[in-house]
């Protein structure tokens, strides 16, 4: 048991020392890369990690007899996650996530600490110490926190008032709900029903499954599957139209939308916010193809009044590019991303 | 004829008398379904050699001859839309969630009473078996001053409707005309099985006679369930509108009317919604009396309801985020753009709240329950364990809450590099959330699991393979939650849909079969001590308040939402909503008004309360049951 807190504690001590060097911008962020495709499940596993040296470290030092307090091991913990979210993680989390977070662990040590009526008590201790203020030090502090914490308030409430030149937070609606059905080039088109014409099987039929088994796949590389290369030139069928829809990609999107499709074009940083990315999970993977169809073909300008701030200067592919275009190029997104188009059956 | 034949007599005529009342609707409604609307129609079109015309349903795309006018045009003015000097939509969205609260808990309490009472009549233990029948009375006393109140505010939505939405509403009550009248005698059967119910308490108490109010109670709740049904149907056409052509014109099928694409998921939904509602409201009055208790008995007794009502609440919480999952299933199959409006789009913000309060939610009732063990002895080799269910309650909670859109900046935008966050983005999609709740519930399944071997000690021979044995079955079913939750970004959408039945397969395994083996395991068990009813932390009590108000609060924002997601329709589709308030509020308005709301509710409910209270004083005490250990007594009596 004591070899395996010792482990623990050893764990502990590194990480809190990495952790302090990146505050101090010592230890670069990505120094322990956050790997692309299992960059969540890294930051929950780094976490559990840590608290389970912060258990190692905790007993190792109970056992050398300067066990922490239990005031300040809550204390402790929770600056530990404010400053992990901060300096940790990149890119930056914007504030109103990092609130979100602070407060939830701030419930979480609460919910720690008064547990058990014994740990309450320790918790508590200090605080009604100065409360009680019967020594001088506590004297002396009760009185600090007399003057501090108004001064605090009153700067909280200062700058909270005072008045701002920061561009103000827009609550943008990603994907704005579409309409039941869209005209395109003079044809109506029902999106919870309508299907991409190219998205078919060796006999010309639609087929999800055989088409979904040919994308490339997911995850780093975004390695293609044996026999489904769309450039090889014997490819017929869904392959081909692959090729054809990347070839409009690669004359018309890629600008913007990036050579790997995320969102990190040539001329992407012009704008703000950024053109989408359909490698991340939430844009493309989560919508139907007919969502991306009215989309493309509607552009920013035809964006609903639901879809505030209605910040995208997507042209209307509509004005440039046939029917048939369009559905290839959305053909061609799903397969280089690795993604399936949304279904509801 | 002897006295207690009589009473027989009178009771199961009495319980004929509401078998009598809860077919009575359904009598009186056989000629209109049967028959529909359309027949005399037919016929006297027939008789005119006129030509039937005939509409296409616009759900179930039957066709059917047209007996109904189409949905009115409306205009803003005083003739569609009349108006005070004041929101009317506002005005109504109070007089409906007001009544919507008192609604839920009437028909919520006495579900309550019929399972206590059933708990009562089974227990061998005598004390027992008064303290719960004592408990399910105090219930329906509660309820019964509530049910007045409900009557009263639903009279005031009715005619808030009337005076402010009248081209709507009678729009609305022409479609429903062939059940209205069965509404109206549903509720005159509620009321007339409801008194009998309460009244012939103390003439049934005993053996035959209260099977026979045990019976009661059952026809009670399944005329309130109808109830209920029959109510979802309103807002189940106004979301999702059938039996009606594309003018609205109503097709002569009242069934198809009903039966919309999200009647039965609203009806489960909302069955089980009422439920933990109840148990939140009467827990946090028992909470609230055990507060101000100025005795051991009553801070014992009120300790006790606290737990009993927390206990049936959270029973039914449990399954509330799959059924809310099979309604948002329903409603993107239904249509798409209303479940990306809702989830993905205008109102997607309000969904953050709501998992935000789900949480509250379950982190209340697991941190009540530990604050619970603090009342038995034996309990504290379970402590020192609980900072890692709080871990694991933490990190479930951080993924559901985490928004798919997040609130930036334009420099936070920028330094992020785009919309969606390459860390956190990926917690903002369903099948991270579907994890992260189902990781809540499980550990509070077994947060429950160590409450109910807290005290005790297992003497069964194969106590430690048991113990091994739930242990590994707790892990696999976390990493099998988590693995699943992973997994489901690399499949296809409606796969991964498909994917969140073997989690809460995964949930539920762990519930059924792990309450029923620390069941078989603490059977016999060595006890280490009484529960210490009375003994629990003044901070238990706040997390049952914190339960009760956030259980108000949700219901309040999801009520908003269902609603708004209709946008500018009054009803989809069909009706368009012209009055000068056809937009969506903001979220700061619509939380400031559903703040109202539960805050109206919590002050009327005391007011409730407090005249339960008065009832209670003016009777006078009956000697108290003995209890083993130092259990509670029921306060007061009947």
């Amino acid at each position: 048991m004591k070899a395996l807190m010792s482990v623990g504690a050893l764990v502990g001590v590194i990480g809190l020392l990495l952790l302090v060097g990146m505050i101090f911008d010592v230890v670069p962020s990505n120094t322990v890369r956050l790997v692309e495709g299992y960059m969540p499940m890294q930051m929950l596993s780094e976490m559990a990690i840590f608290v389970a040296g912060f258990t190692g470290l905790s007993y190792m030092l109970s056992a050398m007899g300067m066990a922490i307090p239990r005031f300040w091991q809550g204390i402790g913990f929770w600056a530990f996650v404010l400053l992990y979210l901060k300096f940790r993680v990149y890119p930056p989390i914007p504030f109103s996530v990092r609130a979100m977070y602070g407060t939830v662990s701030l419930v979480a040590v609460f919910m720690w600490m008064s547990a058990n009526e014994e740990d309450w008590k320790k918790f508590k201790q200090p605080i009604m110490n100065v409360l009680d203020a019967q020594t001088g030090t506590n004297k002396l502090l009760r009185y600090a926190y007399l003057v501090l914490l108004p001064i605090l308030i009153g700067g909280f409430s200062y700058n909270a008032m005072k008045p701002k030149s920061e561009e103000p937070i827009e609550l943008r609606t990603v994907h704005p709900a579409p309409p039941a059905s869209t005209k395109v080039h003079g044809k109506t088109y029902v999106l919870q029903t309508s299907q991409n014409p190219y998205r078919v099987n060796p006999e010309g039929k639609y087929d999800q499954e055989y088409t979904n088994a040919n994308i490339v796949e997911q995850g780093m590389g975004r390695l293609m599957k044996p026999n489904a290369n769309p450039w090889d030139e014997k490819s017929q069928g869904y392959l081909k139209y692959v090729r054809e829809g990347g070839e409009i990609f690669f004359q018309n999107c890629h600008f913007c939308h990036g050579d790997n499709l995320n969102g990190r074009g040539l001329h992407a940083f012009a704008f703000n916010p950024i053109p989408a990315n359909f490698t991340d999970p939430g844009t493309i993977a989560q919508l139907q193809e007919t969502f991306i169809f009215w989309r493309v073909s509607k552009g920013g300008i035809g964006l609903p009044n639901e879809g505030f701030p209605w910040a995208s200067v997507m042209p209307p592919w509509e004005q440039h590019l046939t029917v048939d275009e369009i559905w290839k190029v959305i053909l061609f997104e799903y397969w280089h991303t690795g993604y399936y188009p949304r279904t509801w059956d | 004829m002897g006295l207690v034949t009589r009473k027989k007599l009178f009771s199961i005529m009495a319980l004929c008398a509401m078998v009598g009342l809860l077919l009575l609707p359904i009598v009186m409604s056989l000629p209109s379904p049967a028959a529909g609307e359309e027949a005399p129609a037919a016929d006297a079109a027939k008789k005119d050699g006129d030509k039937v015309e005939k509409g296409r349903d616009v759900y179930y795309k039957t066709e059917g001859i047209v007996v109904g006018a189409p949905a009115p045009k409306t205009t803003d003015g005083p003739k569609d839309y009349p108006r005070y000097n004041f929101e009317s939509r506002v005005l109504l969205w109070f007089a409906n969630q007001q009544h919507l609260y008192y609604g839920s808990f009437v028909l919520a309490v006495p579900i309550f009473c019929m399972v206590i009472e059933f708990m009562g009549v089974v227990t061998k233990d005598k004390a027992l078996a008064k303290r719960y029948d004592q408990l399910a009375y105090d219930f329906i006393k509660i309820s019964l001053t509530a049910y007045s109140l409900t009557a009263i505010l639903g009279g005031i939505l009715i005619f808030t409707f009337l005076t402010l939405y009248p081209a709507f509403f009678g729009y609305l009550s022409s479609i429903f005309r062939p059940v209205m009248h069965i509404y109206a005698l549903m509720f005159v059967a509620e009321s007339g099985t409801l008194y009998i119910y309460y009244y012939g308490w103390d003439k049934m108490k005993e053996g035959f006679l209260k099977w026979i109010h045990l019976s009661m109670s059952v026809i009670l709740n399944v005329i309130g369930t109808l109830l209920m049904f029959l109510a979802n149907s309103w807002i189940g056409f106004m979301m999702s509108p059938a039996g009606v052509d594309e003018q609205g014109r109503f097709l002569g099928n009242i069934w198809h009317v009903l039966h919309t694409a999200l009647w039965n998921p609203l009806n489960v939904h909302r069955i089980l919604g009422n439920m933990a509602f109840g148990g939140g409201v009467v827990a946090a009055y028992a909470a609230y009396k055990f507060l101000a208790a100025k005795t051991d008995e009553d801070r014992a007794h009120y300790d006790w309801m606290g737990y009993i009502a927390m206990a049936l609440g959270v029973a039914f919480l449990i399954p509330l985020p799959f059924a809310g999952y099979w309604l948002m299933r329903e409603v993107y199959a239904y249509r798409q753009q209303m479940g990306i409006t809702l989830m993905g789009g205008l109102l997607a913000w309000l969904f953050i709240i709501q998992a935000t309060m789900i949480g509250i939610l379950f982190l209340s009732t697991n941190y009540y329950l530990w604050q619970a063990m603090g009342r038995m002895r034996g309990a504290e080799k379970y402590q020192r364990y609980i900072k890692y269910l709080v871990f694991l309650l933490a990190c479930g909670f951080l993924v559901f809450i985490t928004p798919h859109t997040m609130v930036m900046t334009p420099a936070e935008l920028k330094a992020m590099g785009g919309q969606q966050h390459p860390v956190l983005g990926n917690y903002g999609v369903m099948s991270a959330k579907n994890g992260g709740i189902n990781v809540i519930i499980t550990t509070t399944v077994l947060s429950f699991v160590w409450y109910m071997r807290g005290n005790k000690v297992s003497t069964v021979s194969w106590a430690k393979f048991g113990n091994i044995f739930m242990g590994v079955f707790f892990a696999c079913a976390y990493v099998n939650i988590i693995w699943l939750a992973i997994y489901g970004y690399y499949i296809p959408a409606n796969v991964r849909v498909g994917l969140s039945v073997p989690q809460v397969a995964t949930t539920l395994s762990c519930l059924f079969f792990m309450f029923a083996l620390n069941s078989v395991m603490m059977k016999g068990a060595k006890q280490m001590g009484p529960i210490e009813w009375g003994k629990i932390s003044a901070r238990s009590q706040y997390a049952l308040i914190m339960l009760a108000t956030a259980f108000t609060w949700m219901m309040g924002l999801m009520g908003y939402i269902r609603s708004s997601v209709r946008l500018f329709w009054h009803v989809n589709e069909i009706m368009r909503d012209n009055s000068p308030w056809a937009y969506t509020h903001t979220v700061g308005f619509a939380a400031n008004m559903i703040s109202f709301n539960v805050l109206f509710f919590w002050i009327s409910i005391l007011f409730v309360f407090w005249l339960g209270s008065l009832t209670a004083k003016k009777v006078p005490v009956e000697a108290k049951a003995g209890v083993p250990g130092s259990a509670p007594q029921p306060a007061g009596s009947h």
